[in-house]
C-alpha cells in the first residue's frame, strides 16, 4: 500500500511537474500561460503600472529569478536599466544570457525605428530599434511561436501539448485579428502625437500618422520650448489626438490639449496597465480609445 | 416601299461600317506605336541588365564581398567601457591645511585621515574612473574599475565572477568591495550623499572594506529573498584590521527582503567581520557587527520614499585593553521624479569606549553630523547635486570645531555603464 502511495505521489509529481517561467512584462507572460497551460508556472517581474524602462529592481525579484527554468525578456534594451544586476545576483545558471533557458523575443521581431547613428546626445535611443513591439497585435503570433519553441526546448516531454495549444491559440488570435483589423479600417482621424515613442508599432500597423512626441527626446522630460513648438505644429496640421501612457506625468498632455482643442487618450502600453485582464481586452482598449 | 427601306438601311449600315473601319485602323496604328515604344524600352533595359551583370562580374573580380580586414577582428568582443567623472566646488569654514589634519576622537588621529573626495575648499576633480565589464567565456565574467585621481592610479576593483555554478552559488575573486553591510559595496558615485557615513569613515575609511580576497554567495531556494555570503580577505584596512603578516579577515552576512503589499519593500541584513589588527605591535582580534535596514515605498514610476539605516558595532583589541565603539547613520531620500530628489542624513557615534586621554581638555561627546542634499538629474547618466553638511565630529587644529560645508558636485557616467544594484 505504501509503495502504491509513494508511486502515486511520484507519478503526480512527474505529471504536474511544472516549468517555472519568468517574463519581464505581462503581455509575454499572458501568452506563455496560453501556450503552457497547467504545465507552466508564470511569474511576471515588471508591473505594467510602471515605466518598462525603469522597473524597480527589488531584491524580491532576485528570489523569483533564482528558481526560474526559463526567463523570457522583451529585449532591444528595454530591460537594460534594471534586469542585469538582478540576473547576476540570482546566481541561476539556467537563465543567464546565452543559456538554454534564456529567450529574448526581440530577436524574432523585425524592429522599426532602428537608428543609423547611436549617441546619447539624442536621448535614450535604443541601438537595436524601438523595443515596444508588443503594442502591435500581429506580433503576438510571432511571440507565441518563439515562446512555444522555447518551452519545447526546455520541456520536450510535453511537446504535443505546447504545439496543440499554439495551434488553438493561433486560430483564436487570427479570428480576433480579422475582427480588429476590420474595426480599425473604419477608424477615422489618424493624426496623433504621443508622449514617448511607445505605440509606434500599433500606429504603423494601422496607418496612423505620428506627428511627434511630448518628450523632446526619448527619456527627456518635456521642455516649454518643445511644448510650444509641438502646439504650433499640431494646430498647423490639425492633430486632435494626444496619446498618454499610464506612467508619465499627466500635466503636459492636458495643457497641450487645452491649447489645441485636442483630446488626451490614455493608452495602455502593456497588458494590465489599464486594468485589462486578457490580450483581447488589452488591444480592444487601445483600439477603442484611439478610434473614439 | 419595302425596297426603299432596305436600301436606306443598307447605305446607313455601310456608312457606319466605314466609320468603324477608320477607328480600327487608328487603333492598330496606335498599338503599333506602343509596341515600338515597348521594344525600344526592352532594348534599353536588356542593355542595362547586361551592364549590371558586367559590373557585378568586375566587382567580384577586383574585391571580395566582405571587408577582408574583418577576418581577425575582435571588435564585437570588446568589454563594456564606461567613463565616470566626479568633481565639486566646495565652500567650508576651515582652512585647507587644517582640514587635511582633521581628527575624529577615538577613531582617526590627526594626520591619518584619508580624504580622497572633496578635500579642498574651492574646486576638486575627485576622480576619473574607467569601468569595464565583460563576459569572459561561458563560465566567467570580469569586472574592473580603474580609479584615477589627479596624482594616483589605483585599481578600485578588479574581479572575476562565476556565471554558471549550480545550486545558486557564485564565487567572486580578485580585489573587490565587500558585501558587508549595505553601503560598503557601493561606489562613491552611487552614494546618496557625497561622503561616507561617519561610522564607516571611522571604522574603515572612505573606501570601506575593499581588499583582495574571495567571496562565496548563495541564494536560498525560497519564495522570500534570502542570501548568505562568506568572504575571506587579506585584511589590509588598518583602521580596523591591518595585521600585515598574513591574510586575516573573514566576513559573513545574511540578507533578506520582503514586499509588503504592492508598493513597500523591506530589505535588511546582518553582517560580521572578524579580523586581526596590529595595534601596539601585537596581534589583536577585531570584530565588527553590522545591521542594516532599507524601506522603500514606491509612489509612482519615478517617485519613491527611501529610508535607509545602518548600525555598526566594533570590538577592537588594543593589546591590553579592548575598545568598544559603535555608530549609526539614517537617511531619508525622497525621489520626486526622474529629475529631482532630495534627502537628509543623520550620523552619530553612539559608543566611544576607548582611550581619549589625548583629548583631555576637549569635549568628545555628541559626535554627530547632519547632511542635506538636493539633486537634479537632467538624464540618468548625469547628476548635479547641491549639499550642505553640519559636521560636529571633527577636531581641527586641536579644537573641537563645528564645520559648515556647502558643495555643488557634478557626476557623469558616460558610455556603456551598467545599471546599479538596488
Amino acid at each position: 500500500m505504501k509503495r502504491i502511495i509513494l508511486l502515486a505521489i511520484l507519478l503526480t509529481e512527474f505529471l504536474f511537474a511544472s516549468v517555472n517561467v519568468d517574463t519581464t512584462y505581462t503581455t509575454a507572460g499572458t501568452i506563455t500561460k496560453k501556450i503552457g497551460g497547467n504545465l507552466v508556472k508564470v511569474t511576471v517581474l515588471g508591473s505594467p503600472k510602471y515605466d518598462p524602462h525603469f522597473i524597480v529592481p527589488k531584491p524580491s525579484l532576485i528570489a523569483k529569478l533564482r528558481s526560474a527554468d526559463i526567463l523570457i525578456i522583451n529585449g532591444a534594451g528595454l530591460e537594460l536599466g534594471w534586469l542585469p544586476p538582478l540576473l547576476r545576483a540570482a546566481n541561476n545558471a539556467k537563465i543567464q544570457n546565452g543559456a538554454k533557458g534564456f529567450l529574448d523575443i526581440s530577436h524574432y521581431v523585425r524592429l522599426i525605428n532602428v537608428p543609423k547613428t547611436v549617441s546619447r546626445a539624442f536621448g535614450d535611443v535604443h541601438a537595436q530599434g524601438n523595443p515596444h513591439y508588443s503594442t502591435d497585435p500581429h506580433v503576438i503570433l510571432v511571440m507565441a511561436k518563439a515562446i512555444t519553441e522555447k518551452l519545447i526546448a526546455i520541456d520536450p516531454l510535453h511537446r504535443s501539448s505546447y504545439s496543440k495549444n499554439l495551434k488553438e491559440f493561433t486560430k483564436e488570435w487570427q479570428d480576433y485579428l480579422q475582427k480588429l483589423d476590420a474595426k480599425m479600417l473604419i477608424c477615422k482621424d489618424k493624426k496623433v502625437v504621443q508622449y514617448h515613442q511607445l505605440f509606434n508599432y500599433f500606429l504603423k500597423r494601422y496607418n496612423f500618422e505620428i506627428y511627434g512626441t511630448i518628450e523632446p527626446l526619448p527619456g527627456i522630460a518635456p521642455s516649454s520650448k518643445h511644448t510650444v513648438e509641438l502646439i504650433g505644429m499640431m494646430k498647423q496640421n490639425n492633430v486632435k489626438k494626444i496619446l498618454q501612457d499610464v506612467y508619465h506625468e499627466r500635466k503636459t498632455a492636458p495643457f497641450i490639449a487645452e491649447k489645441t482643442g485636442a483630446k488626451v487618450l490614455v493608452i495602455p502600453h502593456d497588458l494590465g496597465a489599464d486594468g485589462s485582464k486578457t490580450l483581447q481586452e488589452f488591444y480592444n482598449k487601445i483600439a477603442n480609445r484611439l478610434c473614439q | 416601299m419595302k425596297k426603299m427601306l432596305y436600301l436606306s438601311l443598307f447605305t446607313c449600315g455601310s456608312l457606319l461600317a466605314g466609320e468603324d473601319l477608320d477607328a480600327l485602323k487608328e487603333q492598330i496604328t496606335q498599338q503599333q506605336l506602343t509596341v515600338q515604344k515597348l521594344k525600344t524600352q526592352l532594348k534599353v533595359l536588356s542593355k542595362r541588365q547586361i551592364q549590371i551583370q558586367q559590373e557585378q562580374k568586375s566587382i567580384q573580380a577586383s574585391a571580395p564581398a566582405v571587408n577582408t580586414s574583418a577576418s581577425f577582428s575582435q571588435n564585437a568582443y570588446l568589454p563594456d567601457i564606461a567613463l565616470i567623472l566626479n568633481m565639486s566646488a566646495v565652500s567650508r569654514d576651515v582652512k585647507n591645511s587644517d582640514y587635511e589634519n582633521l581628527a575624529i576622537p577615538g577613531f582617526i588621529d590627526s594626520g591619518n585621515a584619508e580624504l580622497p573626495f572633496n578635500k579642498d575648499k574651492g574646486f576638486n576633480l575627485n576622480y576619473a574612473e574607467i569601468a569595464m565589464h565583460s563576459v569572459v567565456d561561458p563560465y566567467f565574467a570580469a569586472f574592473a574599475v580603474f580609479h584615477i585621481e589627479p596624482s594616483a592610479i589605483e585599481i578600485d576593483e578588479a574581479y572575476v565572477q562565476t556565471t554558471s555554478l549550480p545550486y545558486a552559488l557564485r564565487v567572486k575573486t580578485g580585489k573587490f568591495k565587500s558585501d558587508f553591510g549595505r553601503i560598503n559595496s557601493q561606489h562613491q558615485h552611487s552614494w546618496n550623499f557625497e561622503s561616507m557615513p561617519i561610522v564607516y569613515d571611522a571604522f574603515f575609511g572612505p573606501e570601506g572594506i575593499s581588499d583582495a580576497g574571495i567571496q562565496l554567495q548563495w541564494v536560498a531556494p525560497t519564495d522570500t529573498y534570502l542570501m548568505a555570503g562568506l568572504e575571506a580577505m587579506q585584511g589590509t584596512n588598518d583602521q580596523s584590521f591591518g595585521y600585515g603578516e598574513e591574510n586575516n579577515l573573514y566576513i559573513g552576512y545574511v540578507k533578506s527582503s520582503v514586499d509588503v503589499g504592492e508598493y513597500l519593500s523591506i530589505f535588511g541584513g546582518a553582517s560580521i567581520a572578524h579580523g586581526q589588527n596590529n595595534e601596539n605591535n601585537m596581534k589583536n582580534s577585531t570584530n565588527v557587527y553590522g545591521a542594516d535596514l532599507t524601506l522603500r515605498n514606491q509612489l509612482g514610476s519615478y517617485s519613491a520614499l527611501v529610508w535607509q539605516s545602518e548600525y555598526l558595532y566594533r570590538n577592537k583589541g588594543m593589546g591590553s585593553r579592548k575598545d568598544k565603539q559603535a555608530g549609526l547613520y539614517s537617511e531619508l531620500i525622497y525621489q520626486y521624479n526622474n529629475n529631482y530628489s532630495a534627502g537628509v542624513r543623520y550620523d552619530t557615534i553612539t559608543k566611544n569606549d576607548t582611550d581619549l586621554s589625548s583629548y583631555t581638555s576637549i569635549d568628545t561627546n555628541n559626535l554627530n553630523k547632519y547632511t542635506t542634499m538636493l539633486e537634479y538629474k537632467p538624464f540618468p547618466m548625469s547628476r548635479l547635486r547641491l549639499s550642505y553638511a553640519f559636521d560636529r565630529t571633527k577636531i581641527i587644529a586641536g579644537e573641537r570645531k563645528d564645520i559648515h560645508e556647502f558643495m555643488i558636485s557634478l557626476n557623469i557616467a558616460a558610455g556603456a555603464h551598467g545599471a546599479h544594484n538596488y
